[in-house]
């Protein structure tokens, strides 16, 4: 007999043991590296590019009016007060009405042929505006052309009135100083959901092919029940398996929020005023806000994977977790009520809200982080203990 | 060496399906004893139940002088196991793949690699060591599911249906392996439905069919007892008619 007696085997080499090998495993896997790890890199940036283009078109088509004009030579004060505004004029094509239809051309300005004769006769002198109202698109143009019209209306108002004695206030007793709040701040509070939303969605998502793998998985590549005849007590397996996906898990999240770090701090962005800060301390705070999801979300599809037979059994009901999960902050979002205090205790919520804080730059109390870590602590530990329950099972050798 | 007594083992939720009934053997150190039967003669629950993977409902077993329910992790320790599923992880290479299970037995460091070393080479998977099982042939896995099994030195070996699968080739191979394991004075347990293999390679048999024992001895002693010519007609004459022989 060639046995030698053993030392015994402390329980940690075995848990280690464990959670290397399912990341050697787990990296080794280029599809599933791939599927998971592109989006994080590249999708971030992406969208984040293309959001911040599209909210500074909307402002520039604004701020950078283009006017076709029919008639310009026929009211030269008007033309020179829009050109004083930096309005840019240019000759309206002869089919203006049908390019405003087809979207081509936001609005045009047409100034009546009889608009001099019509002034020195005392009477108004007519302009018209000639846009399509249903064109989202075409909106911050009309609104601007509007407005510079009413504008050119009232001084010239007030200079008449002037010019016979009378205070302008007299023809215009509401002085209306319109501050309009939505842009860019609206539009800045949107980036900043989607902000938080990304980053809680790969703490969320980022555990799930390796947890469904390592469980599942292998139930289905028949190499569980060699597994489960070694010295190693479920307990032991349960944690290993639970540290590798927690770690890829937590992996994912810093590669995702470090695009954003990059891409908000060098990538050529146009200015649009956007109202928050994302620098290395907030990508900080953003970790360890979403630290106890990602501890939690890989014990449920732990769960998940050891109560399905197949891989695909797992990933039908791991989806469903995701739906529920992903549509939490879309509910908060759509409320547009302040959070209440006790939303930092509900998992997923808490750490939205929470991440909304950091990045208005309101900070996280000590309490409330602890807070936000009480329950998801208690739900991972005993989801782990449920997946040692099952895996300690005799019937998980059934059914091959 | 292998203890089993009264050993009792049903499933279903009221316990309707008497898998293994009151089953006794001994399988003695230096031996190579076969568990002889059709398919569902109860054999891979006989052998779940000495790998301490499932529990007896009734009667007990040791191995090595060790309870299979009380002491079930140094059970554990002392016996290697090829089961039934024998799933390796593809994307390991045969050498990782026998490592992990190493280190899951407590090797590390030298002694690790000098053991798994040792199993690559007496078992002629120098050339593959260092491949992805991925695209391994039935033999190869097989061999790597053994190395695996063998990894901690165990002086007790399982073996539920390791032909299953293999070519000829591979079978002989099997066989020349598991009798230089018995010539270092193991004791190894061998279960199959195929009366051929358990014929040409164990020194005892123990018949199993419906979940109990029906006999055992060796092959002449089996032949001897039912009157037969041959150890074939042997098994068919003590299972009896009704039951279904894929040999």
């Amino acid at each position: 007999m060639t046995t030698s007696p053993r030392r015994p085997v402390p329980a940690r080499a075995r848990v280690a043991a464990v959670a290397r090998k399912e990341l050697l495993d787990t990296l080794r896997d280029r599809r599933t590296l791939l599927v998971t790890l592109l989006p994080a890199v590249v999708a971030g940036p992406l969208v984040l590019m293309l959001m911040f283009t599209v909210i500074a078109g909307q402002i520039d088509r604004a701020r950078e009016l283009k006017l076709p004009a029919v008639g310009q030579a026929h009211a030269p004060a008007l033309i020179a007060f829009l050109e004083r505004q930096q309005v840019t004029l240019i000759a309206a094509p002869s089919d203006y009405e049908a390019k405003v239809r087809s979207g081509e051309l936001d609005v045009v300005l047409v100034v009546d042929a009889d608009f001099e004769s019509d002034v020195a006769a005392g009477k108004a002198g007519k302009v018209q505006l000639v846009y399509d109202r249903s064109r989202d698109r075409a909106q911050p143009s009309i609104r601007e052309a509007e407005a510079l019209l009413r504008a050119y209306n009232r001084q010239w108002g007030s200079q008449r009135l002037l010019l016979r004695g009378i205070a302008p206030t007299v023809g215009n007793p509401l002085a209306v100083d319109a501050i309009d709040l939505a842009t860019p701040q609206q539009s800045g509070a949107f980036l900043l959901f989607f902000l938080a939303y990304y980053g809680l969605f790969a703490a969320v998502m980022g555990g799930m092919a390796i947890a469904l793998d390592v469980t599942a998985g292998e139930r289905e590549r028949q190499s569980l029940e060699p597994l489960l005849m070694t010295p190693a007590r479920p307990l032991e397996l349960v944690l290993g398996k639970w540290l590798a996906v927690a770690t890829f898990n937590a992996m994912i999240v810093i590669v995702t929020l470090t695009g954003y770090y990059v891409t908000l701090r060098f990538a050529p962005l146009p200015a649009v005023g956007v109202p928050f800060l994302f620098s290395v301390r907030e990508l900080a705070w953003f970790l360890v806000v979403l630290l106890p999801l990602v501890a939690l979300l890989p014990t449920v599809m732990l769960f998940m994977g050891a109560r399905s037979r197949t891989y695909k059994e797992a990933q039908a009901s791991a989806s469903l977790v995701i739906f529920v999960v992903s549509i939490i902050p879309v509910v908060q979002l759509v409320q547009q009520r302040k959070d209440p205090d006790w939303i930092v205790w509900i998992p997923v919520s808490g750490q939205f809200s929470l991440l909304g804080q950091v990045l208005r730059g309101e900070g996280v109390p000590l309490a409330q982080l602890a807070a936000s870590f009480a329950v998801p602590v208690a739900l991972a530990a005993g989801m782990l203990l449920l997946v040692t329950r099952l895996l300690s099972r005799e019937s998980i050798l059934a059914g091959k | 060496m292998i203890r089993v007594d009264a050993i009792t083992k049903s499933f279903g939720r009221q316990g309707e399906v008497h898998a293994v009934r009151d089953v006794s053997f001994t399988a003695p150190d230096g031996q190579i004893t076969g568990l002889l039967g059709p398919n569902g003669a109860g054999k891979t629950t006989l052998l779940r139940m000495l790998s301490t993977l499932i529990v007896p409902d009734g009667g007990g077993a040791s191995v090595a002088g060790l309870d299979v329910v009380r002491d079930r992790y140094a059970v554990r320790e002392a016996i290697g196991v090829l089961s039934d599923a024998r799933g390796l992880y593809p994307r390991l290479t045969a050498r990782e793949n026998i490592r992990y299970y190493g280190s899951l037995h407590g090797l590390s460091g030298v002694e690790l690699e000098t053991r798994a070393a040792q199993l690559i080479h007496t078992l002629g998977l120098d050339a593959l060591a260092d491949r992805r099982t991925q695209g391994f042939s039935q033999g190869e896995k097989m061999k790597v599911a053994i190395a695996r099994a063998l990894v901690h030195d165990p002086e007790t070996i399982l073996l539920d249906e390791p032909t299953n699968g293999l070519d000829i080739m591979s079978v002989r191979a099997l066989r020349d392996q598991l009798r230089q394991l018995r010539g270092e004075g193991r004791c190894l347990l061998f279960s199959s439905h195929v009366m051929q293999e358990v014929a040409a390679l164990c020194d005892r048999i123990v018949i199993l069919g419906r979940g109990r024992v029906i006999a055992m001895g060796s092959a002449t002693e089996l032949i001897a007892q039912s009157g037969a010519a041959t150890l074939e007609d042997a098994f068919v004459s003590l299972l009896g008619s009704g039951e279904g022989l894929a040999a």
